[in-house]
Formats: structure tokens, C-alpha cells, sequence
């Protein structure tokens, strides 16, 4: 027999089961098109340069897509087979060899999935660009995001759809070689075996859920929080397929056993038909929950950062102009203190000149050390970011501390004032270079250190006066002496009406540069940094939202193809009970608290995830310098809203889908 | 007394595409009594499947009229037809239609729980319905872990449960083996003899010597009948084949 045999019939069951395929290769298509745009993304110049974290979350979410990938399409396929046994059987039959049956599927497979793997590619390069050029448009960024297709990624989209592909053919045609015709003839008839209740697994699933939700609720670091988050996504990811799996196995089961409730004609419908499938459908189930999770959670945080612009800027930028002063480690913190009042004056010249007045003028003099607490000694040591992070001590005289601070204080020679965020932490006594100083405590930092505590919460030394500072800076640093530390300050200032602007800036700028104070100058406005801040943000306001777009088509290919081959399993099972006297309201009832036990479950999963996630997403948002709870907490809620709302009309639409496929 | 009156049944399938159509029942006429075991007969495609259809209201007439009593079933309301299966009607399928996913028990208890019973109700209607039937040590079997004539069993099981006024089969034992097809007969045998009306489209002649009456259907009409009478099993089944060769000749 020669090939073009073999493809004429290929090509015509291709054709005879197309109402099996359209489905098949929808799927297929949409599910290469999204991992090609989701992996194109992890060669995005934004992604790459705008923050070290940005590649590997990356990473990990193409992983999971991929993943997602793999057990979708394996889904597809058996649901596909299923319908086609009794064909393939028929062959069997009528004398055609295995292997001839075999090169009938390849030739098959090959025609779906090649096509399939190439339009998917194209889809996902035209429809990446288009989404590109439209969120560009609608959002309006200072500047707008670049797409560049990734040939790279998009090969590696083309190899990993080939294996896929590859995987599920070789299934397909063991599962042919290795079964008689009579059996492959019953086809889809043949019952699977009702399920088994697994309770280990389902004991497994709980732990790794609870374990996840432990780290997330625990974690107080938003730098070890990077990594940590991982594995909690992680241990949720495997609890939430473990309890879907096994637990909704173990609730049916129940449910059936309590006889009063199951022999009724709603549950007694929908139960047989959900515990007879669930095997497939709770993996499913879990993918839709977790997709909705990630849309969720990257819509939510990237829009807190985006919103939280203004917010991020008064933190790091207390008043509207910031002048950072570096010394070298011989400076003692009274010279400091002559040259900023210099600068200060000097500046006041240079803009009462240009015909502005500076305002809300105010300085602080710091230290920044790291060390670690043993017993009530405070160790210094070199920062050397390992993954064991030091303390981080900050340390500052009394007099700047009292300019900072709503409630001045007074301290006398062997006093130290004293903030830690960190209960474990607190003494009342403690010593610093073999001496002992009283420690006096306070609630909380001066508002305007926040901008310096978004990676690490510092703890905070105020001393008596300046010498002290001095001599802890002069210990520390023979103690030291290949990273000698030294002092730092901040000037902040605003101007009266408000009259900030770019001109002032740069005059200021300029008139900087020109000077030879013994420090080093840094200045910036929080004007200037404006534009910056709203662009990046922006960039993962994008981000946010392309990805969500992406899991979102993910969560409704998959609800709809689960709709559809479900309407297509049930479609006889109605058919027959319609015989037996079922009457289409009953129909419509029993599927309809079918269909949304299907859909309510994994929002609500969604939902719960989310607020686990919250404390350690709202960790990570500190490390972008949001540090208030209301607007990630309202932007979540809205969020979730937003996305049930798409959802329920998701579920309408494929609802009526499964309906017209059932009656 | 007449339980279900047949007036001039007149069945023509339409195809979509608006030709002629097949005329699938012309004029069939008859009258089943109370208590009746009929067997109707005829070749494949004479139209018997569709008839049943017709008498079991999952498909319509095109014209005529079939009364059940006085009630003609065209006008029993699309909202009652459910209910009229379920609690009025017992079907036996060629193909059987278990539900795959369902065990022994619940595809018999099937109507049962549509009809909204109490779990002790069905219990107890259950128990002396699968003894009889011998299926009683396969309740919580699959249909897939069962044989043929287990399933058909099932399948009778299902449609007596309800108690119905009639019961209709489409070729019970087509799919099953002799031994299995005898015992199926002799179940529909006692179940007839209890005082259910039975109306059995079958092939068989074998199957069709069980009943009381045997109507020949061809061309879409009953063009004869027999009944059984005092007569022993073997001379009946005798005169049925009879009929139908005579049948088969009168068409070439
Ligand atoms: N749904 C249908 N549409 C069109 N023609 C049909 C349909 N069902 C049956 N027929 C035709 O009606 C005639 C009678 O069919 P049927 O009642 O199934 O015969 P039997 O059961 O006696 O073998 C046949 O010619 C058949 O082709
Ligand atoms: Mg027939």
C-alpha cells in the first residue's frame, strides 16, 4: 500500500470527525500562540532590564504555562481518542495491520499538529503585536513598551508543541497496538473504572497547601520573600491538584453514600456524571484555579504599583527636592553638620535669586551599618549579601533625630535611643564596642526614613550627640578597616506654592556641579524622578495586564473544552434518561448545578489563594515601595470582582455551549 | 376491554432537504387489550421500530391517532410526556441503554428517583424485582462487568420497576445469545402472566411464540395476525414461520 493511500485516508477522517477537530485544533492553536507570547516576553527589554527579580518570575510563569501546556493538550487528545476508538477498532476489523493503523494516526497527527503548531506561532506573533500596539495605545505610557518576536522563543515554542505532539501520538498509538479491536470497537462505551478515593494523597495535599499558606502568612523579609515565594507557589500548586484530585473524589463519594440525598433526581444525575470524570477534570479544575490566581495576583500588584506612583515617590522623596551627602570616612559629623548648613545657605542664595523660596528645609546625618545581635552585643561586619542578610543599624545623633520625630526626646550620656521592627530584638540594654548603653524605646521611625526601609526594616540608634556617633564610626571602622563606612545626609527641601519645576531642577543641578564643597553631592526632584517612576511602573502595568490577558484565554480555553467534551460524554447519557421519563426542566436543573459547581469552585480556590498570597505579594510591593494596605486591598477587591465578572460570562456563554451540545 | 387503540398511523420520515420523504408507516390499525402479550413482527425496515416510537410518544405521527383509553396521546402536554414515560411506560431497549457510569441498582432505580420516591420505597420495590429477575448479587456490578443477557435483564428490571400500564420492547433478545434470548422470555412470559400488557417487536419467531397475539406488519401496514390460543408452544411458533414465508413470498 503506498503512502498517498494512507494519506487520502488521513486526510478524510480528519475530515469526517471535523466537529471532534475544530475544537482540537483550537486548542491547540490558542495554547502554542500563548506559550509563544508569554516565552517571547522573557526576551523583552523591559523584562530583562528593568529589575533583577522580573526575568525569573518570568521563568518560573513560562514553566508553569508549559506545564499547563503538556497536561492540556494530553487532556484534549484522550478526549479526542475516546471518540475515536470504535472508528480505529472498526479498522482493526476490517483487516487493516496495526501498524498501517499506526501510519494512519502518524499522517493524521502530523497534518493537525503541524498546522496547528503553525498557526499557533502566527497567531501568537500577529496577536502579541497587535495586543502591544493596543495596550500601548489605551494606557498612554511616557513611553511606549517594545515588542520584539522572539525567533529564539519562538522555535523553542515550535520544539516544545513537537514533543507534546510527538508524546501524545506515541500514547496514541500504544494505547491502539496494545488493546484488541473488540475493546477499542466499545470505544468510548467502555466504562473507565469509577475512581478511587485516595486518602494519603489527599492528607499530602492538605500539608503542602497548609505549608504554602504557612510561608505566605509567616514570611517577614520581602528580600528572602523573593524566594520563598517560589516555594510557596510551589507547595500550593501541588496542594491545590492533590485536593482537587483526590479530595473532590473523596467528597462525591460521600455524598453518594448518604443515600436520602443522592437518590434525588438532581444530585443523582450530577454526582454519577461528575465522580465518573472527575479523574481528568479536577486536574482541569486546578489549572483553571491557578490561572486565576496568577491573572489575579499580577493584575492586582501591577496596577497597586502603578496606582501607588505617587505614593512610592513621597516615600522615597519626603519633600519635592532631595540632596544626598556622601563624606569620606574621615568627616566627623560636626564638620558635616558646617558643610550641609553651607550648602543649605547656598542654596537658599541661588533661589532666592531665581525668585523662589525654599521651605520645609531639613537635614539628618546618618550612619549605615550591618551587624548582627548576639545576646544583647550588637556584632558588626561587612554586608556582604549572602543569603544570611545582617541587620541593618541605622544610626543617627539626637539633634537630627529630633527634627525628624513628632515627639522630641532627650537623652544623657549612656542612653540610646532605640527602634527595632523586630519584637525578638528588643533589650534594654546593649552593647556597642565593649560598651553598655540603656536603651530607651520608641513605637516607630520618623515618617520621612521611610524611603529607606523598603528592602529591610532597619533597626535605628539614636545617639546622645555627635561625638558618639563619631567614636562608634572610628570603632567600627579600626574594628573594620578594609570597609570603612561613613557618615551620610539628607537635605530635604520644598518650595513656597508649590514651584517646583524643570528649570528649577536643573539650575539647581548645575549650580552643584560648579561647586567644591568636601562632600559629595547628589541631588534629584521628586519632579523628575516623576516621569520615571510612572514609566517603569507603567511597563509592569502592561505586563500586569498582558499577562492576565494570557491567563485568561488559558482559564477559557480550557473551561470551553471541558465544556464541550463534557456536553459531548453527557449528550448520550441525557439522551437515554430523556427515554426514561427525564424531563428537560429536570435536565436543566441537574446540569446547570452541575455546570456551576464547576465554575464557582475554582473562583472561590482563586479567591482563597488570593487572600493567602496577600501578605507576601503585599511584602514584595515593599520592595517597590508601597508601604500602605489600602490600595493594594482595595485594587485586590476589584480586581477579583473584575475577574468573576469575566468569568460568570465565560461560564454563561460556554454554558449554553454544553446545553445545545446535551439537548 | 381496549387499553391502547392504533387509528390509521401514518408515518413519513422528511429528509432536510425537502424531497420526497419515506413513507416509513402507511395505515396501521390495531387494538391492544388489557393484559394483551403482543409480538409484532416484520422485515427489517417494514417499519416496527418506528411504530413503537410512535406508541411510546418519542416520536410523532404524521397522521392518525393513538388512544390510550380514551386519551389520545397527541394530546398529552409536552410537560406531561416525561412523566408520562416515566410513571405510564416501560421500555426495553434492543441496545439495552444502560448508563455506563451508573451501577446495576441505580440504572433500575433510575425512574424511581426521577419520579422523586423515597429511598425506602425503592428499596423495597427493588428487592423482589432483581430476585426474580436473578440479578440480585449484581447490584453494584457496572453494566461493563456484566454479560449481555445480565444487562438485558437490567434493562427489564428498569422498565418493570415502575409498575407501568405497558410495557414496550424493540427486539429484546436482538443482541443476545439463545440461551439468554429463552431466558428473557420466559421473564416477559411471567411478567405477562402477572398482568402486564407487553408489546414486543421481534425478529424471532422463537421470541414471538411466548406472546398471545402476533401482528405481521409490511409496507408499512398490519397485513395479518395470529393468536396464540390453547396452542402448544411449538405448533404456534410452527404457524408463525409460516406467515412470515408466506410474507417474504408475496413480496417477490
Ligand atoms: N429518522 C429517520 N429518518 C428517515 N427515515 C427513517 C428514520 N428512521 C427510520 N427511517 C426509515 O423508515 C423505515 C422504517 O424504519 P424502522 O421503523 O426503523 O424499521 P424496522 O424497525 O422495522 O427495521 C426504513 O425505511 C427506514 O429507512
Ligand atoms: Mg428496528
Amino acid at each position: 500500500m503506498k503512502i498517498s493511500f494512507f494519506s487520502k485516508m488521513a486526510w478524510r477522517n480528519i475530515k469526517a470527525n471535523r466537529k471532534l477537530y475544530y475544537p482540537y485544533s483550537l486548542s491547540s492553536i490558542l495554547s502554542v500562540a500563548v506559550f509563544q507570547m508569554m516565552a517571547s516576553l522573557m526576551t523583552n527589554d523591559f523584562v530583562r532590564q528593568r529589575s533583577a527579580a522580573l526575568p525569573s518570575l518570568f521563568e518560573v510563569g513560562t514553566l508553569v504555562i508549559g506545564v499547563f501546556s503538556v497536561i492540556f493538550i494530553f487532556y484534549v487528545n484522550s478526549f479526542l481518542m475516546k471518540r475515536r476508538k470504535k472508528e480505529i477498532g472498526l479498522y482493526s476489523v476490517l483487516g487493516l495491520e496495526k501498524r498501517h493503523v499506526a501510519r494512519i494516526l502518524v499522517i493524521e497527527n502530523v497534518m493537525v499538529s503541524g498546522l496547528s503548531i503553525l498557526t499557533g506561532l502566527l497567531v501568537g506573533v500577529l496577536f502579541g503585536r497587535l495586543s502591544f500596539l493596543f495596550l500601548n495605545y489605551l494606557l498612554d505610557l511616557p513611553n511606549a513598551m517594545g515588542y520584539s518576536t522572539s525567533w529564539e522563543m519562538t522555535g523553542m515554542t515550535a520544539l516544545l508543541f513537537i514533543s507534546i505532539f510527538t508524546l501524545t501520538l506515541l500514547y496514541n498509538i500504544a494505547q491502539v497496538t496494545f488493546s484488541n479491536p473488540i475493546r477499542l470497537l466499545k470505544g468510548g462505551k467502555e466504562g473507565e473504572k469509577e475512581p478511587k478515593s485516595s486518602p494519603i494523597l489527599f492528607v499530602i495535599g492538605l500539608l503542602s497547601l497548609g505549608a504554602g499558606y504557612y510561608i505566605s502568612l509567616t514570611i517577614d523579609n520581602p528580600i528572602s520573600a523573593v524566594n520563598q515565594f517560589f516555594i510557596a507557589v510551589l507547595l500550593v500548586i501541588i496542594g491545590t491538584y492533590l485536593l482537587y484530585t483526590a479530595g473532590s473524589i473523596i467528597i462525591l463519594k460521600a455524598l453518594k453514600r448518604n443515600k436520602a440525598f443522592y437518590y434525588k433526581p438532581g444530585p443523582f444525575i450530577s454526582i454519577s456524571g461528575m465522580l465518573y470524570r472527575m479523574k481528568q477534570h479536577a486536574v482541569g479544575l486546578a489549572n483553571i484555579s491557578i490561572l486565576s490566581v496568577m491573572v489575579i495576583i499580577a493584575v492586582s500588584t501591577t496596577v497597586t504599583l502603578y496606582a501607588g506612583t505617587e505614593e512610592t515617590l513621597n516615600n522615597r522623596f519626603p519633600e519635592e527636592n532631595n540632596l544626598s551627602v556622601m563624606t569620606d570616612e574621615e568627616m566627623s559629623s560636626r564638620e558635616l553638620k558646617e558643610t550641609i548648613e553651607s550648602v543649605q545657605s547656598d542654596l537658599n542664595e541661588i533661589s532666592s535669586e531665581e525668585g523662589y523660596t525654599m521651605t520645609d528645609q531639613y537635614y539628618f546625618r546618618y550612619m549605615t551599618l550591618w551587624g548582627e545581635m548576639e545576646g544583647s552585643t550588637l556584632a558588626f561586619q561587612d554586608f556582604q549579601g549572602g543569603s544570611e542578610i545582617p541587620l541593618m543599624v541605622l544610626v543617627m545623633p539626637m539633634d537630627d533625630y529630633n527634627r525628624l520625630a513628632e515627639e522630641p526626646v532627650t537623652l544623657s550620656g549612656n542612653d540610646l535611643l532605640f527602634y527595632t521592627p523586630d519584637p525578638d530584638l528588643n533589650r534594654d540594654s546593649l552593647t556597642l564596642f565593649d560598651k553598655t548603653f540603656d536603651l530607651k524605646q520608641i513605637n516607630d521611625m520618623p515618617g520621612v526614613m521611610n524611603g529607606m526601609s523598603q528592602l529591610i526594616d532597619p533597626i535605628l540608634l539614636v545617639t546622645p550627640d555627635d561625638s558618639t556617633l563619631d567614636t562608634l564610626r572610628n570603632q567600627r571602622n579600626s574594628e573594620l578597616a578594609e570597609y570603612p563606612v561613613t557618615l551620610s545626609a539628607d537635605f530635604f527641601w520644598s518650595l513656597e506654592n508649590s514651584q517646583n519645576s524643570t528649570e528649577y531642577a536643573t539650575r539647581i543641578q548645575e549650580s552643584l556641579r560648579d561647586t567644591d564643597y568636601p562632600v559629595g553631592l547628589f541631588y534629584e526632584s521628586r519632579d523628575g524622578n516623576r516621569e520615571d517612576w510612572y514609566s517603569t511602573n507603567g511597563g509592569f502595568l502592561f505586563l500586569g495586564i498582558f499577562l492576565g490577558g494570557l491567563f485568561t484565554i488559558g482559564a477559557v480555553l480550557i473551561t470551553y473544552y471541558k465544556q464541550i467534551s463534557e456536553g459531548y460524554e453527557d449528550k448520550e447519557r441525557i439522551q437515554i434518561m430523556q427515554k426514561v421519563g427525564l424531563d428537560k426542566e429536570t435536565t436543566r436543573q441537574a446540569t446547570h448545578s452541575q455546570i456551576l459547581w464547576m465554575f464557582t469552585l475554582p473562583i472561590l480556590t482563586a479567591a482563597l489563594h488570593t487572600a493567602f498570597a496577600y501578605p507576601i505579594v503585599q511584602k514584595m510591593l515593599m520592595l517597590f515601595g508601597i508601604t500602605s494596605n489600602t490600595l493594594f486591598t482595595l485594587t485586590t477587591l476589584g480586581v477579583v470582582m473584575g475577574y468573576s465578572l469575566i468569568y460568570w460570562i465565560i461560564y454563561r456563554v460556554t454554558s449554553k455551549l454544553y446545553l445545545s451540545i446535551v439537548e | 376491554m381496549t387499553f391502547m387503540d392504533v387509528k390509521h398511523i401514518k408515518k413519513i420520515y422528511t429528509s432536510k432537504l425537502g424531497s420526497k420523504g419515506t413513507e416509513a408507516l402507511k395505515d396501521v390499525n390495531f387494538a391492544v387489550e388489557k393484559g394483551e402479550f403482543i409480538s409484532v413482527m416484520g422485515e427489517s425496515g417494514s417499519g416496527k421500530t418506528t411504530l413503537l416510537n410512535i406508541l411510546s410518544t418519542l416520536d410523532s405521527a404524521t397522521e392518525g391517532e393513538v388512544y390510550l383509553g380514551d386519551q389520545p396521546l397527541s394530546s398529552i402536554k409536552d410537560k406531561e410526556v416525561s412523566r408520562f414515560r416515566r410513571e405510564q411506560l416501560g421500555f426495553v431497549f434492543q441496545d439495552f441503554n444502560l448508563l455506563d457510569n451508573f451501577t446495576l441498582k441505580d440504572n433500575i432505580l433510575l425512574p424511581l428517583v426521577l419520579s422523586r420516591k423515597s429511598v425506602d420505597e425503592m428499596e423495597k420495590t427493588l428487592q423482589p424485582l432483581v430476585e426474580r429477575l436473578g440479578i440480585a448479587h449484581l447490584l453494584h456490578n457496572y453494566p461493563y462487568e456484566v454479560s449481555g443477557g445480565q444487562k438485558q435483564r437490567a434493562a427489564v428490571a428498569r422498565a418493570l420497576i415502575t409498575q407501568p400500564k405497558i410495557i414496550l420492547a424493540d427486539e429484546p433478545t436482538g443482541a443476545l445469545d439463545s440461551k439468554s434470548s429463552q431466558n428473557l422470555m420466559e421473564i416477559l412470559q411471567d411478567v405477562h402472566q402477572n398482568g402486564q400488557t407487553i408489546l414486543m417487536v421481534t425478529h424471532s419467531a422463537r421470541a414471538a411464540s411466548y406472546s398471545s397475539r402476533v401482528l405481521f406488519i409490511r409496507d408499512g401496514q398490519v397485513y395479518h395476525e395470529l393468536y396464540r390460543g390453547q396452542k402448544d408452544p411449538d405448533v404456534f411458533i410452527d404457524s408463525i414461520s409460516k406467515s412470515l414465508l408466506v410474507s417474504s413470498k408475496g413480496r417477490v
